[in-house]
């Protein structure tokens, strides 16, 4: 008996050992993941300084907030999140915890009212909204261009690319990196004759959203393929080719790992893993490096603003210099708040985000609002109401 | 000796005793090569998180949160280190008074088919798997009362209590019938047979069972993703408020792509093991001594 037990706590030492092993492993992975190739030289649009907006039209502070929020939402505006919320403890005291879930997982959230904002990179439809518990307040807080990076070693520039070739890479209909249409768009380059690993979300995912929209609107190849406009945008779609990655981690790791691979994630991702990624045509017929400038272009001509905000401006813009695959990130938050001490902190917390949060936005590689758009979103945190009075004064 | 006495039997028995020795030889080795494989992979984790995270572990990494920007070098989990003590503290203060009840109803009360049942549904609770254990509290606590390190101590406790009910029951098992016997014969009724014979004489061995289940549990990463959810960067030690646990944090970190990030992510995996071993060799040493006491 006494040697069973001790076989017995033999192993039970061994399990806790398990579950870190496993992080270790994926560490270790993602780790390997930086190419360590250079990105592309920087176009002259992106160089220069991204200067601050400055912006001091916020609405008055409200007294009585609570002293934490709780969040979760997509994983594209996850790292800008993460530098908001820790500025803001330091100036106001206030913990704001960001889990990055997802965009899919952000809605569902918001609609299980387990959380006391979401975040998606999708706008929730009238059907999101009619799964959740009352009317839902959506603003917009920043800007960024969701980039097609891959992993080719040689090659250390951006690449060319429009939005048909890109729509037949992803419904794999070309296989190959030396594929005549790739030549074609990138005649100086020395294209290698590699397989293509595409990867994509596996999560419910608002930059699969920004992406698909965008394949959609110039790929007439991606719609047919996927069978039709319905089933070609969304945050997820039933992806013809390809391997899934959770987040936009998982798919930065995993182009990261395969030689060959392609993938499309926010841009802060692709810099911090130092990732190459392509240029993509324009609607002005123009090859566009994505950065804080050209992303910016993407949405300066829009001036017709739905009044919910809902709006989609991805591969909208005929701007000569605009990023095209650029998207907007809403905060989704009840307009009907019951907490006042709660109400009070999301009116503070989102204020401070559209106006000195707009500042340190570029420093991370996200594109601030442009002035428009931001007088709007300011706007938008004066219809939160608690007991059917505005909270905002 | 008898192979002197007996040349005549040696020589016959010399084929069989040949494959005999050759047998015990290669299973010797083979038993030899599983050891070495079990140990070698425990040393290869050890070593290689212990060198990753030596040079990043510091005083300050065990006091100081992450930073903001998740790109930006220094910081530490002192946020994890603290939520997992609480959550895991809490899960203990549920499982371990549960997990021991059961075990005495089962060993000294329990009959026919009722104990039937609860051992076997604590079979099946230590089959489950932790995230399912996590979704289900996720079903039926935090949609209503939202993401919390409680919500995370009731999955842990979930995770822990068929562990440390079978554990005590097999303590229980191997308290001599006699002891028993010779309590009641003395005029002590059952309850006190229980609790002072049967109970202090398994105490190492519910201690140990139970500080592993704590070890198990401080590990755990599933059943707090869909709970706990996390809280990256600040100090919640209110476990009715979303919380950080070192586990998550590690995952969290290790999945980000940012080299610092990462770098911490090692750190803390050096630092969660440290305290699972520090909490093993807490329980061995009280459980010695313990039983040196009652003896």
């Amino acid at each position: 008996m006494g040697d069973r037990s001790t076989g017995r706590s033999w192993f039970s030492v061994m399990l806790p050992a398990i579950p870190v092993l496993a992080v270790g492993l994926s560490a270790c992975g993602s780790g390997a993941g930086s190419s360590g190739v250079p990105s592309a030289t920087p176009s002259p649009l992106c160089a220069g300084v991204n200067t601050p907006p400055g912006h001091t039209n916020g609405v008055a502070s409200v007294s009585g907030g609570a002293s934490s929020l709780s969040g979760a939402g997509g994983t594209f505006v996850a790292p800008m999140m993460s530098i908001w919320s820790a500025a803001y403890n330091t100036s106001d005291h206030v913990q704001v915890a960001y889990q990055s879930v997802g965009s899919g997982a952000g809605i569902a959230q918001v609609q299980a009212a387990t959380v006391d904002f979401g975040e998606s990179d999708a706008f929730m439809t009238d059907s999101d909204i009619a799964k959740a518990k009352g009317p839902v307040v959506q603003t917009p807080l920043v800007q960024a261009p969701v980039v097609v990076a891959y992993n080719l070693p040689e090659i250390t520039s951006g690449l060319h690319f429009d939005g048909e070739t890109v729509g037949k890479i992803f419904a794999g209909q070309i296989t190959t990196w030396n594929d005549p249409a790739i030549k074609k768009l990138n005649p100086n380059v020395n294209v290698p004759n590699l397989p293509i690993a595409v990867v994509h979300r596996s999560d419910g995912s608002g930059t699969t959203f920004i992406f698909s929209d965008f394949l959609t609107k110039e790929s007439p190849t991606w719609v047919s393929a996927l069978g039709g406009k319905d089933k070609s945008v969304g945050k997820t779609i039933a992806w013809p080719v390809g391997i899934g990655g959770k987040g936009n981690e998982g798919v930065s790791a995993a182009v990261g790992q395969n030689s060959g691979g392609i993938g499309y994630l926010e841009l802060s991702y692709a810099v911090a893993q130092n990732l190459t990624y392509a240029d993509v045509k324009n609607k002005a017929g123009s090859f566009i490096q994505p950065c804080v400038k050209t992303a910016a272009n993407a949405t300066a001509g829009i001036t017709d603003y739905p009044p919910d905000l809902r709006i989609d401006v991805v591969d909208v813009s005929t701007d000569a210099d605009a990023y095209p695959i650029t998207g907007l990130t809403w905060a989704l938050v009840y307009q009907k708040q019951t907490d006042a001490a709660k109400a009070a902190a999301l009116v503070n917390f989102f204020n401070y985000v559209l106006t000195k949060g707009q500042d340190v936005a570029a420093t991370a590689d996200y594109t601030p609002l442009g002035a428009d758009l931001q007088k709007l979103c300011v706007g938008q945190l004066r219809k939160i109401t608690l007991n059917g009075t505005p909270v905002a004064a | 000796m008898t192979d002197v006495a007996l040349p005549a039997a040696r020589f016959r028995q010399r084929p069989a005793l040949r494959r005999r020795r050759t047998k015990n030889a290669v299973m010797t080795a083979l038993l030899l090569v599983a050891v070495a494989l079990a140990l070698g992979a425990l040393a290869w984790v050890l070593v290689y998180v212990g060198i990753r995270g030596f040079s990043v572990i510091s005083p300050s990494f065990l006091t100081h949160n992450p930073p903001g920007n998740p790109a930006a070098p220094g910081g530490g989990f002192f946020n994890g280190i603290a939520g997992s003590l609480i959550v895991v503290g809490i899960a203990t203060g549920i499982a371990v008074p549960l997990g021991v009840g059961a075990a005495i109803y089962v060993v000294e009360y329990g009959r026919g088919r009722l104990r039937g049942a609860i051992r076997f549904f604590n079979d099946v609770l230590i089959g489950i798997p932790t995230i399912v254990t996590g979704a289900f509290v996720y079903a039926v606590w935090v949609t209503r009362f939202g993401f919390s390190g409680f919500a995370g101590s009731i999955a842990l406790a979930v995770v822990m209590l068929p562990l440390v009910a079978r554990t005590t029951e097999e303590m229980l098992r191997l308290v001599p019938t006699e002891l028993r016997e010779g309590s009641l014969a003395l005029g002590a009724t059952r309850s006190q047979t229980v609790l002072r014979i049967c109970l202090p004489t398994a105490l190492p061995g519910i201690i140990t069972g139970g500080m592993l289940a704590v070890a198990r549990a401080m590990g755990e990463t599933a059943p707090l993703l869909l709970t706990v959810l996390g809280n990256d960067l600040f100090t919640q030690l209110n476990p009715l408020h979303r919380m950080e646990t070192l586990s998550l944090q590690i995952f969290s970190n290790a999945v980000t792509g940012y080299e610092q990030a990462q770098a911490r992510g090692w750190a803390g995996a050096l630092t969660l093991i440290a305290i699972v071993l520090i909490l093993t060799a807490v329980a061995r040493f009280f459980g010695r001594r313990v039983q040196v006491e009652n003896v």
